[in-house]
């Protein structure tokens, strides 16, 4: 541990030092570009995203610890990194129309977004828990205050405050968690943590109660149930593209620390935490599902069916081994795609006074523009998991694992709900389809960045349905030398 | 090393001391002769207006958030300092982009006007 | 486990340094008045005692015996504390600093500082930065909008030019390679450090008058619009400990200038201790001075001046300094 910091180091986190400078680059040259012309700085954070996928791509096969031992490049890592910047790029890119559109383009909101990928970067390396926090609290604070940017709006007031009540309060008991671990073994390392626990110490009920304290934490950062309250408020609130971050970018992160700790630091307890994600898959998947049926607000409906979504992600950690667990990684990139695919549909929605928030306002939608409908419908078949979608591949082998472990009465339940989910899902396609447009309904002008954002989705998410071999294969080797 | 502490804590309770003592002396001398007005808050000598318990300018708690990041970098510029000698060019480039990275966050208060007292 | 004689010196080294420390404090507002009407051309003084040498002790006995008034509309207990709050940490503060050089005395070689601690600078920071709590504190229990504001203003204030306080003796951290006030000493036995730390000294200076609340950076207390800022509603022996907080803060300070850049206790032919005070004394002529001299800050010109000016000199002093000691 008394490893001497030095040039190394820097260079396995390179990606995050380049990051870190674009980031910093953007939000002083809010200064000088003028208000109007600030679209720049968002294609500008593009690049720069696209810059240090680049430098991260060398990385590509190591496994290099460094900084002591607390950070640690590996497959893991980078399979998630590689989806948080492609997300953080997405997600700039559908803000630059909506942005312009609420009159509030600025290049803090840029920076702001990839110092939050920062953080998630920050997290995916992670396997110290004092640098786990570290990231977690980079990405959080920065989407606080996201979630209020649109300062005039009282609903992202609301939004920001909760969230922040909530992220503070999640934070505090990780921390306890953290704490607890930390006086019961003397390591904030995860390996260290795992190699000092004896068959003693596994069945002190200290332990547990940390085991408990960390999955309620992490359970509120990736928003499963009971701890989901404040989730509809804040993405109904949120700016959309922010909501998209929180959905698709964050609750992965969020899910990416709950691995790491759980599969490396406590894989002794495995009995016992399979148990508890059992059921809180079970709560969350129904729950969510159920509840996203009486929805009238897309936004509101898609935070619901994000819950369930996250409760399909807690089946792979249910099942663990390679193929949980890779199965689990397969459904992220799935479950990223289709909802940042949603939201851009919002956004593409949201043309004057019409927000595109309420299931009404796609009534109509394949008159108006049959190719955004249909771009939509794919959508909404692989949130359902329709095949040959990829919501259909992801969930085919995350119930496959959970079958071939012997967990059927969770596999069974988690089909009936993905019947359940079809129900509210057509909703939608029906409005667009079978309903008459609105006359006061105007043309849909996308912008181009968001066209860009719909392709790469829709694109991905057949993709993946038609020819899941090579994304299998990919997550598969990802989580090689994860234990 | 604990030891070296030892005659501060004695100067701490020394203090303490000399200042409870101060305070009961000074109860026990003086006169006591409360009246309505002498216990009335000062506004100049008219009748006080409302509670002093009021909100206050926003400026100051941004003043206590910059105070609080500046605060930390000079925590970890101390230890740096004083064994820079030994650290060499690495340290100095190194720690220069730690300064760096805060310069940048002074400029941008500064650019957004955090710094500003009238508005 | 040292022997029974270094208890003996330590308890008489804290003596000797708090009485001292109390009859400077009281002794510091007679020279204070008297330098003040000198500028004046007037007499200051002059009644109580030759030249009014029993005037401090007068004014003690005087608030000693006045009515202690507490406000109805005060919160009594923080009330109370307050002044404590401020009083301690200003009598504690000097303890890590070297008056004088090691001596030999009945066969125990005894370090002129009442405590070497390895981390003197930082506990000095620390401690000194406590009181800030006494004054706002103060000034919100007295539930008077005058002292609220004046509380705020002073806060606000310390924190600011705290700041540059702690950017401003970076430099000459890297000189002397220790945090310990006596090793920082032992550091300038070729040449003081104001040689070699000018901007440093200059920034340190300025925010040693801001952080003792002196005039020009007196905002706090400015009579003209705050009447007397947080200590308002304080009265008999609480106002005194503001005031004897406040001038203990000065002597430390003025005594810390002389031990990080005017070579500490060391000169020739007089003894060390001598050369303390001489130099002690002159820095705090110096503050005295330049209260007689300038006028009040306005409040956005003194934030402008500690976070635009003092604050990048400070940087601008510490990068230059860097770069000179390590590519020495």
């Amino acid at each position: 541990m008394t490893q001497a910091f030095n040039m190394a180091d820097l260079s396995t986190a390179l990606p995050e030092v380049v990051l870190s400078l674009v980031a910093m680059v953007i939000l002083m040259l809010d200064f000088i570009v003028p208000k109007g012309r600030r679209d720049w700085l968002g294609y500008l954070s593009v690049l720069g995203v696209l810059l240090t996928l680049m430098v991260l791509c060398r990385q590509w096969g190591a496994t290099q610890s460094a900084f002591s031992g607390q950070y640690l490049i590996d497959p893991f890592a980078l399979f998630f990194k590689i989806l948080f910047l492609a997300s953080g790029g997405l997600i700039i890119l559908m803000s630059i129309g909506y942005l312009r559109g609420e009159g509030a383009d600025s290049g803090e909101f840029y920076a702001l977004i990839l110092f939050a990928t920062l953080g998630m970067m920050l997290m995916a390396s992670a396997v110290d828990l004092l640098i786990l926090y570290i990231g977690l609290e980079t990405m959080s604070i920065c989407i606080y205050v996201l979630a209020g940017f649109l300062k005039r709006e009282r609903r992202s007031n609301e939004a920001a405050l909760k969230y922040l009540l909530m992220g503070g309060f999640s934070s505090a008991i990780i921390l306890y968690g953290i704490v607890m671990l930390y006086g019961l073994t003397g390591a904030t390392g995860l390996k260290e943590i795992a190699s000092t626990l004896t068959a003693d110490t596994l069945s002190n009920p200290a332990l547990i109660l940390a085991m408990v304290m960390l999955a309620a934490g992490f359970g509120f950062k990736i928003a499963a149930v009971p701890f989901h309250m404040y989730i509809p408020d804040v993405y109904e609130g949120a700016p959309t593209p922010i909501t998209a971050l929180l959905a698709a970018a964050s609750e992965i992160a969020g899910l990416v620390i709950l691995l790491r700790v759980f599969l490396v630091a406590i894989p002794g307890l495995q009995d016992r935490w399979a148990l508890l994600f059992y059921v809180l898959s079970l709560l969350t998947m129904t729950v969510g599902n159920v509840v996203a049926i009486a929805q009238s607000n897309i936004k509101r409906m898609l935070a619901y069916s994000s819950i369930a979504h996250i409760g399909y992600l807690l089946i792979g950690v249910v099942a663990g081994r390679e193929l949980g667990i890779s199965a689990t990684l397969l459904y992220t990139v799935v479950y990223a795609l289709m909802t940042l695919g949603a939201f851009a549909m919002v956004i593409l929605l949201c043309v004057g006074e019409v927000k595109g928030e309420r299931i009404d306002d796609f009534a109509g939608l394949a008159q108006r523009s049959p190719m955004a409908a249909a771009a939509m419908l794919i959508l909404l078949l692989s949130l359902a998991g329709v095949p040959p979608t990829a919501g259909f591949v992801g969930k085919l082998y995350l119930f496959g694992a959970a079958i071939e472990r012997g967990y059927i009465l969770l596999a069974l339940i988690a089909v009936v709900n993905s019947a359940i989910s079809l129900f509210y899902y057509m909703k939608v396609a029906v409005a667009m389809y079978m309903r008459d447009l609105p006359p006061a309904g105007l043309a849909l002008s996308p912008s181009r960045p968001l066209r860009v954002v719909l392709f790469v989705t829709v694109v991905g998410t057949l993709a993946i349905g038609i020819y899941p071999g090579p994304f299998l294969d990919l997550a598969k080797s990802s989580i090689a030398g994860l234990w | 090393m604990l030891l070296s502490y030892l005659p501060i804590l004695i100067l701490v309770l020394l203090a303490a001391g000399f200042a409870l003592a101060t305070l009961f002396l000074s109860s026990a001398l003086g006169p006591r002769r409360p009246s309505k007005d002498k216990l009335s808050t000062y506004e100049c000598g008219i009748d006080p207006v409302g509670s002093a318990r009021e909100r206050f300018s926003v400026k100051f708690y941004l003043v206590a958030m910059l105070f609080i990041i500046f605060d930390i970098e000079i925590v970890f510029l101390y230890p740096w300092a004083v064994i820079l000698n030994s650290l060499g060019l690495f340290g100095l480039v190194e720690m220069f982009f730690f300064l760096g990275i805060l310069l940048i966050g002074l400029l941008y208060v500064w650019k957004k006007g955090g710094l500003e007292w009238t508005t | 486990m040292p022997e029974p004689a270094f208890f003996v010196v330590m308890l008489a080294k804290i003596a000797v340094v708090f009485g001292l420390m109390l009859l400077s404090v009281a002794y510091l507002t007679w020279l204070e008045r008297k330098v003040i009407s000198d500028f004046q051309v007037r007499l200051g003084p002059m009644r109580v005692g030759p030249h009014g040498l029993l005037q401090p002790i007068a004014d003690g006995i005087k608030l000693m015996f006045k009515e202690d008034i507490i406000p109805e509309a005060a919160d009594r207990a923080i009330y109370v504390l307050a002044p404590t709050l401020a009083l301690i940490p200003a009598f504690i503060s000097f303890a890590v600093i070297p008056f004088g050089d090691r001596v030999r005395l009945f066969g125990q070689s005894i370090d002129m500082v009442i405590s070497d601690v390895n981390v003197g600078l930082l506990y000095l920071f620390g401690v000194a930065s406590l009181g800030v709590y006494g004054i706002v504190l103060g000034g919100w229990a007295s539930n008077n909008k005058y002292a609220l504001l004046g509380g705020l203003r002073s806060a606000a204030q310390m924190i600011s030019y705290e700041l540059s306080m702690g950017l401003s003796v970076v430099g000459v951290l890297m000189l002397s390679e220790s945090l310990s006030l006596v090793r920082i000493v032992g550091a300038q036995s070729k040449a003081w450090f104001i040689l070699l730390q000018p901007i440093g000294f200059l920034i340190f200076l300025i925010c040693a008058i801001a952080e003792t609340n002196r005039a020009p950076f007196d905002l706090p207390e400015a009579e003209t619009e705050l009447v007397a800022g947080f200590h308002v509603e304080y009265s008999s022996m609480k106002f005194a400990m503001y005031f004897m907080a406040e001038y203990a803060n000065m002597i430390t300070v003025a005594a810390l200038a002389t031990t990080l850049f005017l070579g500490g206790w060391r000169g020739p032919f007089l003894p060390p201790v001598v050369w303390f005070l001489a130099k002690l004394y002159l820095v705090i002529f110096l503050f005295i001075w330049i209260r007689a001299t300038l006028p009040r800050f306005r409040y956005d010109q003194l934030m402008r001046f500690g976070w635009k000016v003092l604050l990048p000199l400070a940087l601008a002093n510490i990068v230059i300094t860097a770069a000179f000691v390590a590519l020495r």
